[in-house]
């Protein structure tokens, strides 16, 4: 990374002339412009705007990105934190994106690069790196739920009842690969090819890691449902609770 | 036209969910869940949780982190 990163660019300097050039007295206005033609001696090459592009362009994800780094670090501080790291790299690496890709996928790549290699290895995470191969019995999971179509219905109904906490602390209990393959497909509707490619794995992964994460999520739901009495459907028979 | 029957339907159910699915097989579930009650259910479960998940992770960003952004950005020029 070069130290150009702290010299004004081209931008400001002229947004500032015409602005304010009146109040400008020559001396600086000269100044100005002849630092400025020392530092660009390449005039022929196309003067792009990149911030007001940049700007344009990539700012309006931020909603989504900090969404995605709530569910990646689960505090709004690291959250805030890593979307702004983000969006630093992004603005540097923007000559290298190319134009008419997909800059949603891009700036989520970057985001979960960074996440991963300075979030991750600070957090508690003890699945880390065997999360995938573990046998569904050990995650806590039946293969199959067998289960009446009344009771199917119901399950549904219960879910669309549930407040958003309830889904939101279900996601932050599930391992972390699980809930990115989740979030990226369920809520931004990647493909599983893009998702791969953010998170730097087969496809198979991928459908695993979504599979099984919806599977947990399901579980999780209809047991916080179950608790609540949200469900309509009649409990699997479990410990019941004295009220005395 | 043949029906593809349960194993094949719940097996691919999250790839029709997640539009992974050809046009072709596509079909083909949504044929078979037209005439099973079973898996049917699970589809509707399946997309009331995704629905469900994505209106939870419906986030806005703080005010302050947006202007914490904007002002980085400005003292900083992009690498070309």
């Amino acid at each position: 990374m070069t130290m150009t990163a702290m010299q004004p660019p081209r931008a400001t300097v002229d947004t500032l002339l015409g602005v304010e050039g009146v109040s400008l007295d020559g001396e600086l206005h000269s100044l100005l412009m002849t630092t400025d033609a020392v530092q660009e001696p390449t005039p022929a090459e196309p003067q792009v705007d990149v911030r007001a592009l940049f700007e344009d362009q990539a700012i309006q994800y931020m909603d989504q990105l900090y969404a995605a780094a709530m569910r990646m670090t689960r505090n709004p501080s690291d959250a805030a934190d890593l979307v702004q790291e983000t969006f630093v790299k992004a603005y540097q690496a923007f000559g290298q994106f190319q134009q008419g890709t997909n800059l949603k996928a891009w700036l989520y790549r970057i985001q979960t690069n960074t996440f991963i290699n300075n979030y991750r290895k600070n957090q508690r995470n003890p699945y880390q790196g065997t999360i995938d191969d573990l046998e569904d019995w050990q995650l806590g999971n039946a293969e199959s739920v067998t289960q009446s179509t009344s009771t199917r219905s119901a399950e549904a109904e219960a879910i669309d009842h549930l407040p958003d906490s309830a889904v939101k602390d279900a996601l932050q209990s599930i391992p972390e690969d699980f809930r990115l393959a989740v979030y990226f497909a369920d809520v931004e509707g990647f493909s599983y090819q893009e998702i791969a490619d953010i998170m730097k794995t087969p496809v198979g992964t991928v459908m695993s890691r979504l599979h099984r994460g919806r599977r947990m999520l399901r579980e999780l739901l209809a047991d916080y449902a179950r608790d609540r009495g949200i469900s309509a459907a009649p409990a699997t028979p479990k410990l019941s609770r004295s009220t005395k | 036209m043949t029906d593809c029957g349960c194993d094949k339907a719940k097996a691919e159910l999250e790839e029709y969910i997640h539009n992974e699915l050809t046009t072709g097989e596509a079909e083909d579930i949504a044929e078979h869940m037209a005439t099973c009650v079973d898996c049917s259910g699970e589809h509707l479960v399946g997309l009331t949780l995704t629905a469900k998940v994505r209106k939870a992770c419906n986030e806005k960003a703080p005010e302050d982190l947006r202007a914490d952004v904007l002002l980085k950005l400005r003292q900083m020029e992009p690498s070309n």
